[in-house]
């Protein structure tokens, strides 16, 4: 019988006391359950449906996990070919803006508030009159569609308005790739590579494995072939890349080379002229000409599984010769048949919009007004015009701002749609919450053109998909299609491999100093700068956070005079941009690199004013490479915030993340089988503890891509701090991407780490912790206890990997950054996890909330939990599944057996905290012939 | 020359450092023994509800089950509040226009839930789930007392952690068969540490690591 007051509670009792002292008691709390329960809602327990997100028009499926009627999480569907159960960092980060603060919530006329009456009287005679002359002053503006919905209302309203005019237009467009295969196989064919049937690939300015609408089946598909095991020795396919800028594929590659765009040129046609094609040869520089031959016989002897890619920025002549190269090579790619229906382009509207041949507007969820080349100058046009603009978008935007009437629209999140992925799969997107605001679907403004007043969406749909499925089972099909999340047999069939015709030679791009524009990793095209989780993500490879930079080669930076940091004046094509200097090793010389989506001046609170706008620089012929850079010092400095710097592990790169061949490893493992482990003052776990947890990180397969770093930020309520804080280190990211170089200067070669809690069994952060936040559980985990924590911040000064945050200031709790705490923006947060306060340290916890869910699912059915039952935020996410998790008590689990692998090794294992995070480090598979000694 | 101090000078000096003594003594004594009583942890408080409603009549006295109207109990962290529409099964055909009856109307007409003032709270970074602990032998009235007799409900045990681990250190003593776990009538027999020993093989409960920081707090 203990006694009646312990010492330790008798301590409790005090400062309880102490605290309470002031108040009355704990505070009052309200239960209001529902008038009438849904059927099937179980409040507390959460439900996952199937929908789509669009990404430049095409779909991703995603599985959402909601509340109560309030979507938290967004994961991948294992059934939608996009998706395949993944998900990349724009999906992980739209459940975030659907709760923005800056959403457009009402109706606007020339920036007040009105109704939708009066927009509907307004709007309705003027098409009445239209219908005169067939709608010929009437035109639309949407971004690319491929929802077959929105398709068939569009071609509705041609119905009644046959003269109208439909453009499209879309930053990161595929015009180029579309006139590169009409240039090749006579019709503007949809051309797939399939990478998992490939042996050896060749990216010339390509990056599949980057962010795109592609991103996730790309990532899954070279996961496939590059995964590297015992049992499977030989099984590596080999990746070559030769690019100007550095992409998250040339950091992949086996072997890289950076040449400007003219060298870049002349290498593809070398290479055609290697395999037969009649074409000048040109002259190649030594390296260039050396690593020709070596990958031209590589392809060659692989036919049938070698495949070169061209990126979508590059000239159609230069896809056009690479589908020419690949017929050749008998290349794994599968041709569909291209889109119907030929809308115009953004110059036609400018054009008709400045000479006034119309009088009626109507843009869709496009932002021109600052997506648009600068030399079409669409703003002035737009702010100029006395045409009848409407605006219709989920933001307000520079367009909204700028066009007489704005209308808000649903989120994608919000509304019914459908939407089709690039191999034609079909997918029906359902709302997961009842619409935020007073908002209204593209379908309902179409119908309403149409003349049908009131079109809700979800009819829309249903009506679509009413003609094409058989009347008496159309119920259970919607119902089906709509539990799964794709219509099934609807990806189009490949056609037989086209003949491609003889390559003509593409321009030579001008010599001298180019620049080259790309979209952005975190914010695409910048219709994503206002979500602060992006704004935070670090770039890949330099790992800069709340802003962009011009990219450069180190000497090509030091001929001008010129530092990190330096702000410089980009002068090209008559027009000048500001923007501070990065320089990046493995840049191409004569080359420098600014992406797109930033300088934006109404993204909103989190968006505006971040960065350069390099669509001030963008022209119509030059779209993606800007001839004739001037670099001319603006004589200041700015501070580019970039993360890895701050969180700098001791140990040089070889040790921290080992790269090696696979066939040396099989020799010589990295880890030789233990005999003793070394001593220490800690206990061993317990034996027989029920559950041992652990993770298995592949960094072979990980190609930085960020889904991880915003699936964890989402799943686990982790705050955004903004760039004041994160100048000081203080970014609370959970797991990081940590990027090390290899290789020497002039031929670098990037590995990533991403790098979560390693919950070590012998954790340096436990003995520290004055009140014991931080403790082991029996089952591996080593547990931060928020409520206990007084913010000494020993644990993370201790920690040898740095990977706890510290809440310095209420970044979620009364401090958040900019408009991060509207009441709306709370509605993100996933109940089953703390929102921590200020002064409380937090870190990684293997998803413990996922760990409790399954544990108690477990003992609720009296069975052990089974293996892959729980699997982390991380784990969900990767595209290239290069994050294992599971029991190491199970000796056929993934983490088990990954552990016998000869690349596996522990980060930092010779401290002896031995920790249940573990890695696989990065093998390579160089070809001999290119294989320089190492320095 | 005249004194500067009264002759009880010195008694009133010592007198005040014993009654400041006293006080300091008080004080901190106050402070030890004020955590664990009935105020701060809120028991045998009955909490006002917006609508009077008795369990002593319909649990006691009619025998509805604890699951009628708390139906996710056994799925869900949550034991859940029964629907207004629950309450409405009944009283749409009886006492149905009874003055006391008006605030559940009103919430039926108007679609706006009623709005309960909890009883048993435990704060919320402690994250409590009814159904592994009702799946596993813990019954209805072992945490939440005789509610069968609350005319209005009050919390009937502390709900603090000491208190938690009084039963997560030693389940033995708490646990009751499946058919039981909803009786409110029951009590502990006199075996129950034999019992309790059975249940807890029979349920399956591992009960090494229930104190894990970790299983309560996240």
């Amino acid at each position: 019988m203990t006694p009646l007051l312990g010492r330790r509670q008798a301590a409790l009792g005090l400062l309880a006391s102490a605290l309470t002292l002031t108040s009355c008691g704990e505070p009052e709390e309200e239960i209001l359950p529902y008038v009438n329960k849904p059927d099937g809602l179980t409040p507390g327990v959460s439900q996952r449906f199937a929908t789509s997100l669009p990404m430049g028009g095409y779909a991703r499926g995603v599985l959402a996990t909601t509340y109560e009627g309030r979507p938290v999480k967004l994961e991948g569907n294992p059934r939608h070919p996009a998706s395949q159960g993944a998900t990349d960092l724009f999906t992980e980060a739209a459940i975030l803006s659907l709760y923005d603060p800056d959403r457009s919530r009402s109706l606007r006329r020339e920036g007040r508030v009105d109704t939708w009456e009066r927009f509907e009287a307004a709007l309705l005679p003027r098409l009445a009159a239209a219908e005169a002359n067939g709608g010929e002053g009437l035109r639309l503006l949407t971004g690319h569609l491929t929802s077959p919905t929105l398709l068939r209302l569009i071609g509705a309203l041609r119905e009644r308005f046959p003269a109208m005019h439909w453009h499209v237009y879309e930053p990161v467009a595929e015009t180029a790739a579309r006139r590169g295969a009409e240039l090749a196989f006579g019709t503007p064919l949809t051309v797939l590579p399939r990478l998992q049937r490939a042996r050896v690939i060749l990216t010339l300015d390509a990056d599949p494995l980057g962010p795109g609408p592609e991103q996730i089946r790309h990532n899954r598909a070279f996961a496939a072939i590059r995964t590297a095991r015992r049992d499977n020795p030989g099984g590596l396919a080999r990746l070559y890349a030769v690019e100007p800028v550095f992409s998250n594929t040339g950091a992949k590659a086996d072997h890289r080379l950076a040449l400007a765009p003219a060298g870049l040129r002349d290498f593809a046609v070398a290479l055609a002229v290697r395999l037969g094609a009649d074409l000048p040869v040109p002259a190649l520089p030594e390296p260039a000409a050396r690593f020709l031959d070596a990958v031209a016989q590589d392809l060659q002897a692989a036919r049938g599984a070698a495949l070169v890619l061209a990126g979508p920025w590059a000239p159609p002549e230069m896809q056009a010769l690479v589908h020419w190269i690949n017929d050749r090579l008998e290349a794994p790619v599968d041709h569909l048949p291209p889109p119907s229906g030929q809308p115009e382009d953004l110059a036609a509207l400018a054009g008709a919009l400045r000479g006034g041949a119309m009088d009626t507007l109507v843009i869709i969820d496009a932002n021109p007004a600052y997506d648009a080349p600068a030399d079409l100058d669409f703003a002035g046009a737009l702010r100029d015009t006395d045409a009848f603009t409407v605006h219709l978008g989920p933001w307000r935007g520079e367009t909204g701002a700028l066009c007489r009437w704005h209308l808000p629209q649903h989120h994608p999140l919000e509304d019914w749609a459908d939407l089709r992925a690039s191999d034609g799969t079909a997918s029906i997107a359902q709302p997961l919450i009842r619409p935020l605001y007073a908002t209204r679907s593209a379908a309902w403004l179409l119908g309403l053109m149409r003349g049908r007043l009131s079109l809700e969406s979800y009819a829309a749909v249903r009506e679509t998909w009413a003609a094409q499925w058989p009347a008496e089972s159309f119920e259970a099909t919607w119902r089906r299609v709509l539990h799964d999340g794709v219509v099934p047999d609807s990806a189009a069939t490949p056609l037989p491999r086209p003949a491609a015709r003889a390559p003509a030679l593409p321009p030579a791009p001008e010599a001298g100093l180019t620049l080259l524009l790309r979209p952005d990793p975190t914010v695409w095209d910048g219709r994503h700068a206002n979500n602060p989780w992006l704004q935070e993500c670090p770039k890949p490879l330099t790992r800069q956070v709340w802003g962009n930079a011009a990219l450069m080669a180190p000497a090509e930076a030091e001929r001008h005079g010129l530092r990190e940091g330096d702000v410089v004046q980009l002068h090209a094509g008559g027009r000048m941009l500001e923007a501070p200097v990065l320089p990046l090793p493995g840049m191409a010389p004569g080359v420098a690199m600014l992406s797109l989506g930033y300088g934006r001046r109404q993204a909103g609170a989190i968006g505006n004013d971040l960065g350069a706008n390099a669509y001030a620089l963008r022209r119509q012929d030059a779209l993606w490479e800007l001839p004739g850079l001037r670099l001319v010092p603006a004589g200041r400095r700015e501070e580019i915030l970039r993360l890895q710097e701050m969180h700098r592990l001791e140990g040089e790169a070889q040790e921290l993340l080992p790269e090696r061949a696979f066939t040396d490893l099989l020799e010589h493992p990295l880890e030789p089988e233990p005999e003793e482990p070394p001593a220490s003052i800690f206990k061993p776990l317990e034996p027989d503890a029920p559950v041992a947890w652990g993770m298995v990180i592949d960094t072979t397969l990980c190609t930085g891509c960020n889904a991880c770093v915003v699936a964890c930020q989402a799943e686990n309520n982790v705050p955004v701090v903004g760039p004041g804080d994160v100048a000081k280190g203080r970014d609370m990211h959970w797991l990081r991407i940590d990027t090390y170089w290899h290789g020497p200067e002039a031929q670098p070669r990037p590995g990533f780490q991403p790098v979560p809690c390693m919950h070590c069994e012998a954790a340096p952060c436990e003995p520290v912790c004055p009140v014991a936040a931080s403790v082991h559980d029996a089952e591996g985990l080593n547990v931060q206890v928020y409520n206990r924590c007084i913010g000494t911040r020993f644990c993370q000064g201790n920690c040898p990997y740095k990977v706890r945050r510290f809440n310095f200031h209420g970044y979620a709790d009364g401090q958040e950054y900019a408009n991060q705490g509207e009441p709306i923006v709370a509605a993100h947060y996933n109940p089953d996890v703390t929102v921590r306060g200020r002064g409380v340290m937090e870190k990684c916890t293997y998803c413990v909330q996922r760990i409790s869910a399954a544990r108690r699912q477990a003992e609720k059915e009296d069975r052990p939990i089974a293996e892959g039952e729980v699997r982390t935020a991380c784990q969900s996410a990767c595209p290239a599944q290069a994050i294992q998790f599971g029991d190491l008590r199970k000796a056929e689990a993934a983490v088990s057996r990954l552990r016998h692998e000869p690349q596996h090794y522990a980060l930092l294992g010779h401290l002896g905290t031995r920790p249940r995070t573990t890695y696989l480090a990065q093998v390579r598979n160089p070809n001999p012939a290119l294989e320089e000694p190492e320095a | 020359m005249a004194q500067h101090f009264s002759p009880s000078a010195d008694t009133i000096l010592r007198a005040a450092l014993a009654g400041a003594a006293l006080m300091v003594v008080a004080f901190l004594a106050v402070l030890l023994i004020r955590p664990y009583t009935a105020y701060s942890t809120s028991q045998n408080r009955i909490v006002e509800q917006p609508v009077q409603f008795s369990h002593a009549h319909h649990v006691g006295g009619l025998g509805l089950d604890c699951r009628y109207c708390h139906d996710s109990v056994e799925n869900s962290a949550f034991a859940g509040l029964p629907p207004t529409h629950t309450c409405m099964t009944c009283h749409s055909q009886l006492w149905t226009n009874a003055e006391m009856l008006a605030p559940v109307r009103r919430s039926l007409g108007e679609g706006k839930p009623i709005p309960w003032q909890r009883v048993n709270q435990v704060p919320d970074y402690v994250y409590f789930d009814h159904s592994v602990h009702v799946k596993n032998g813990v019954g209805c009235s072992t945490c939440h007392g005789p509610v069968h007799t609350m005319q209005q409900v009050w919390q009937d045990k502390p709900l603090t952690m000491q208190w938690c681990l009084d039963c997560h250190r030693d389940p033995a003593q708490f646990l009751r068969p499946e058919d039981k776990i909803f009786d409110m009538n029951w009590t502990p027999p006199a075996d129950q540490e034999e019992r309790g020993r059975k249940l807890i093989q029979h349920y399956l409960i591992e009960t090494k690591n229930l104190t894990d920081c970790s299983r309560c707090h996240r």
